[in-house]
């Protein structure tokens, strides 16, 4: 599409600028008041001591050495990179899998797309609870299922072992969002490109290769990295599974369901070490942001934009 | 003036507390009090933080003192207590000290727990034992004796935990004779601690295996349940507190079952009618707008007559040491034992140090691997020794 | 450069059918092993939903059978009236609805007109606001947690709606990106075509842009939609009391409560996530054009 070059008056040019300025107000406000003010404010609190009742007091990097020798600290980084490094690959394929057979021309598609779907508007304090008396290990249809299979029935919730994957089931549950997302791409893929292939001898692997893959990498891209942000950030199924009566903190068998934003808000709401809990948040926005990077130069080299 | 009550109870408990409100609002027209039932405790906490409370009076546990006091979110009750001569001689001394911090009264015990062990008389009988074990020694060999496997697993368990393999190793560790405090100092190494756990691991987990356990304890439902192992019959002793009696009533109304203290070790009788209490108390948080009335409605709440009414309807026990004999209980069964625990000479609980949740967070972690068999008692003790040096 | 531009259709463009070369047969069976397949996937979506559906309506012998059966014996009524009378659910759901409503609507007012003024207009700084867009779509929310919870309390609002709706109004980053990549496919000659009109840029973006936006903005207001539906943290921490609460907050306390009360709290779940499904059921259809129609890349 060939450039028409503007020329416009300086006059037009200002109400231009003005008007662009204006519409975006609402989100620089916002941004000033909600992040950026708040951005600061918690980067100093992590340089204190502060327990909500009394003054901060400063104690420099302490919070954040304190940090890296706490066993729980640790274990919740553990944990939660359990849910990133497993989950969010496993999720992806898995959408691009449902998507690609509900991809299929069949009838009734919009009724099995909405089939898929629906788990991921479910509240997750429901789903949570519904998966907690799935799992249950004598009650549960899960192992019911598993043993009509006459497969093993592990003991989801108390084992340590099979706590994490719980978890991340849980999460799979929800994978509608993503497959839906990568359906409505994968229906961009113009048919020529097939037909091209289909010409040139290729067979259903190849046309998935070289065809389709490389047109679905900028989507994949995008949700790896919101997929990524988002287990890195698990809070309500780790908390929910290990409530307790009268709703005490606890961090799963072994420990094993304490994820890095349970043990932050346990450090915030439960032992009141506000100091703390920042020095975590901070550090947690820190790695986001170095494997946002990461992920985005890795990019280069498999990412297609435009055509082949 | 309406003065707002948020209280932890929920079910039977909460009902009873709002046939005591009702009564309270009719026997005076200064004061309206208005209960909410919220037994989340972060919320709870969350609650206070704000410059504007959301409740004016609310109860939680004697641990949470030393925390809190130390930090300024509860209101100290001295001046009041010293304005109306308050007579707080007829608190159970344990109970009252608990909600002490620096020398200053914050909290008032209203209802307190405490831990037994109770035993499955039918399945004693099957197995031939004529009474409850009262040393160690016997205790180990009641629980040989009462458990069952099959190939499938274990059919009935001597002893565990009420809903899972995790006990309460506190008061295993008192009852031989080990402290977790000393001076104001975290002491888990004490040798008594680390005794109490491997009892524990060594005739019970050890034996039968973890997994074991773990599918035995979780195939059966939750804790306030007719599922529950011991109410189904399939766990024959376990150490559970004074709300039992109720719960069994509700639940198990057919058992067959018995209360004892729990056993002390061999050669030590002097260690005899141990206990951990735990009192559940009543503050008045520091960001109240009415205080003087928040108080009013205190003291009526832990006056005698109130406290009989309120911890009957609980299944708790007073904390008033005239209500201790008192009649009304008599129709609890097996309450009795409870009751006289809480007078016994081996009564301890948890001081309130500021430290203790922290403390009691890393405890936890320790128990799950000493049940796990992840680390040895002593090692995890040890651990969780290292943690306590950085905290406060 | 043909081909790239076939790559970004404004419409998805719909598969045509498969060739009818293929002999009928294998047609057939090739037809009917797509179908197994996606009935397979959709039954194990669907398993938990059965499980849900089928315990509310147990008796606690039903629950606790062993082995587990499936299906009920009995199907009662009884969890149902139990979940609502423990609970006042018409209450959490219009607090619920409420809030949903108010933040889809601060949703669509703020996002859309920021996110053209990211696309279309030509000002300075605007690579800069895009770049503080961008790098907030990263930023974890644990970061500004807790300062934003004492500013709130600053000002009185904990324990309020407020804070659970004023945020909206100003533009949330995500919708905002997409948005804005939606807004860079749509044509400029309609821009043009409103100013040689004489409009402001205000009614060009009310009267002539927005209008094309619709299945983008759909998609924008069903993504808040069941963010506000499911949101759970917020109301956890700033709403304080019964009267507020919405339906993850009376739930997560129904459990609180009752412990496991299988029966009921699977009943309450079920009358939880109606609504959510019926809505959803209804406005599926644009939804999915919309999302295609965003343009995800």
């Amino acid at each position: 599409m060939a450039d028409h070059p503007r020329v416009t008056a300086p006059s037009r040019r200002r109400r231009v600028r003005l008007a662009g300025f204006g519409f975006s107000t609402p989100w620089i406000i916002g941004f000033l008041l909600f992040m950026a003010g708040p951005i600061f404010v918690s980067l100093y609190y992590s340089f204190t001591e502060f327990n909500l009742f009394q003054p901060p007091k400063w104690v420099g990097l302490e919070n954040y050495a304190a940090l890296f020798g706490d066993p729980k600290f640790l274990r919740s980084i553990v944990n939660t990179a359990v849910f990133a490094i497993i989950g969010v690959p496993l999720g992806l394929v898995l959408a691009l899998l449902v998507a690609l057979s509900l991809n299929f021309p069949v009838r009734g598609q919009p009724l099995y797309r909405a089939i898929v779907y629906l788990p991921a508007i479910v509240p997750v304090v429901t789903a949570t609870y519904l998966w907690r008396w799935v799992f249950n290990a004598q009650y549960g249809y899960l192992n019911v299922l598993l043993g009509h299979l006459g497969l093993p029935q592990p003991n989801w919730l108390v084992d340590p072992f099979w706590t994490r994957p719980s978890v991340i089931i849980i999460t799979l549950w929800g994978i509608g969002g993503t497959a839906v997302i990568y359906l409505a791409a994968l229906q961009q893929v113009p048919q020529q490109l097939y037909e091209a292939a289909a010409v040139d001898g290729a067979n259903a692997w190849h046309r998935f290769r070289y065809v389709t893959w490389p047109t679905l990498t900028p989507v994949t891209l995008f949700q790896l990295i919101m997929g990524m942000i988002a287990a890195l950030q698990i809070f309500a199924p780790t908390f929910l599974l290990t409530q307790d009566r009268n709703n005490a903190a606890s961090g799963g068998p072994g420990d094993t369901l304490l994820s890095y934003t349970m043990y932050l808000f346990q450090n915030a709401f439960v032992f009141l070490r506000m100091g703390q809990a920042a020095a975590m948040a901070w550090i947690l926005f820190l790695v986001i942001g170095a494997l946002t990077v990461l992920i985005l130069l890795s990019s280069r080299r498999w990412v297609h934009y435009g055509s082949e | 003036m309406t003065i707002r009550f948020s209280y932890l109870w929920t079910g039977a408990a909460a009902k009873a507390l709002e046939g005591i409100i009702a009564s309270f609002n009719a026997s005076q027209s200064d004061i309206v009090v208005k209960g909410v039932s919220d037994p989340d405790q972060q919320a709870q906490l969350a609650a206070m933080t704000g410059s504007k409370g959301a409740f004016d009076i609310s109860d939680n546990f004697a641990t949470v003192t030393g925390s809190w006091a130390s930090k300024g979110v509860v209101k100290s009750l001295d001046e009041y207590i010293q304005r109306d001569k308050f007579d707080l001689a007829d608190f159970v001394p344990a109970a009252l000290n608990a909600c002490r911090y620096n020398n200053q009264v914050y909290q008032l015990p209203i209802a307190v727990n405490d831990s037994a062990m109770l035993y499955n008389k039918t399945l004693f009988e099957k197995a031939g034992i004529e009474k409850p074990p009262s040393t160690t020694g016997e205790w180990a060999s009641a629980i040989a004796e009462l458990t069952r496997s099959s190939s499938k697993g274990i059919t009935q368990l001597g002893f565990c935990g009420t809903s899972s393999a995790a006990v309460d190793y506190r008061l295993l560790g008192v009852a031989h004779g080990g402290e977790w405090y000393h001076n104001n100092n975290p002491t888990p190494t004490d040798p008594g601690n680390i005794a109490g756990a491997s009892f524990y691991v060594d005739n019970v987990i050890k034996k039968y295996g973890i997994k074991q356990i773990d599918r035995f304890a979780s195939g059966f439902g939750d804790y306030q349940s007719p599922q529950a192992p011991f109410y189904q019959g399939k766990l024959a002793m376990v150490i559970d507190g004074e709300w039992q009696p109720a719960f069994i009533q509700q639940f198990a109304p057919n058992l067959d079952w018995g209360v004892a203290p729990v056993p002390y070790p061999d050669g030590r009788p002097e260690l005899a009618n141990t206990t951990m209490l735990a009192p559940g108390t009543l503050f008045i948080p520091s960001n109240t707008q009415h205080p003087d009335e928040a108080w009013e409605f205190m003291k009526y709440l832990v006056s005698k007559d109130t406290m009989r009414t309120f911890s009957k309807a609980l299944s708790n026990l007073p904390s008033r040491r005239s209500l201790l004999k008192d009649k009304a209980y008599s129709t609890i069964k097996n309450f009795d034992v409870f009751l006289n625990l809480m007078a016994s000479k081996n009564a301890k609980s948890m001081p309130s140090e500021p430290t203790l949740a922290q403390y009691t967070s890393d405890l936890a972690t320790a128990d799950d691997q000493i049940t796990r068999l992840a680390k040895t008692p002593a090692a995890a003790y040890a651990e969780v020794a290292k943690l306590a040096k950085s905290y406060g | 450069m043909a081909v790239n531009s076939l790559i970004r259709p404004e419409t998805p463009t719909p598969l045509p059918p498969i060739s009818r070369r293929r002999p009928r047969r294998r047609y057939l069976g090739r037809k009917i092993g797509h179908h197994l397949i996606l009935i397979l996937i959709c039954s194990a979506f669907l398993v938990p939903f059965a499980v849900m559906i089928t315990t509310a309506f147990k008796t606690p012998q039903d629950i606790f059978r062993v082995p587990p059966k499936l299906l009920p014996d009995r199907w009662v009524l009884s969890n149902f009236s139990a979940a609502v009378r423990s609970m006042p659910f018409l209450r959490y759901l219009a607090n619920t609805v409420f809030l949903v409503v108010l933040n889809v609507l601060g949703t669509m007012i703020s996002c859309p007109l920021v996110a053209y003024s990211l696309a279309k207009l030509r000002w300075r700084g605007r690579n800069v606001v895009f770049g503080t867009v961008l790098s907030t779509m990263m930023l974890p929310s644990q970061v500004t947690f807790i300062p934003l919870y004492l500013l709130w309390d600053r000002i009185g609002a904990v324990g309020t709606f407020w804070p659970l709706i004023i945020p909206a109004f100003f533009g949330h980053p995500f919708y905002i990106f997409l948005l804005r990549q939606f807004f860079m496919g749509v044509p400029d000659s309609l821009r043009e075509a409103g100013l040689l009109d004489g409009a402001s840029e205000l009614r060009i973006y009310l009267q002539v842009i927005l209008p094309q936006a619709k299945a983008a903005l759909a998609t924008v207001a069903i993504f808040q939609f069941v963010a506000t539906w499911t949101d759970f943290l917020l109301p956890l921490i700033y709403l304080n009391t019964q009267s507020n609460y919405t339906l993850s907050i009376g739930l997560y306390n129904f459990f609180g409560e009752h412990g496991v009360a299988w029966g009921p709290l699977m009943a309450a779940c079920l009358i939880f996530t109606l609504p959510a499904v019926v809505i959803f059921m209804v406005a599926q259809r644009y939804f999915v054009q919309g999302i295609a129609v965003t343009g995800m890349k």
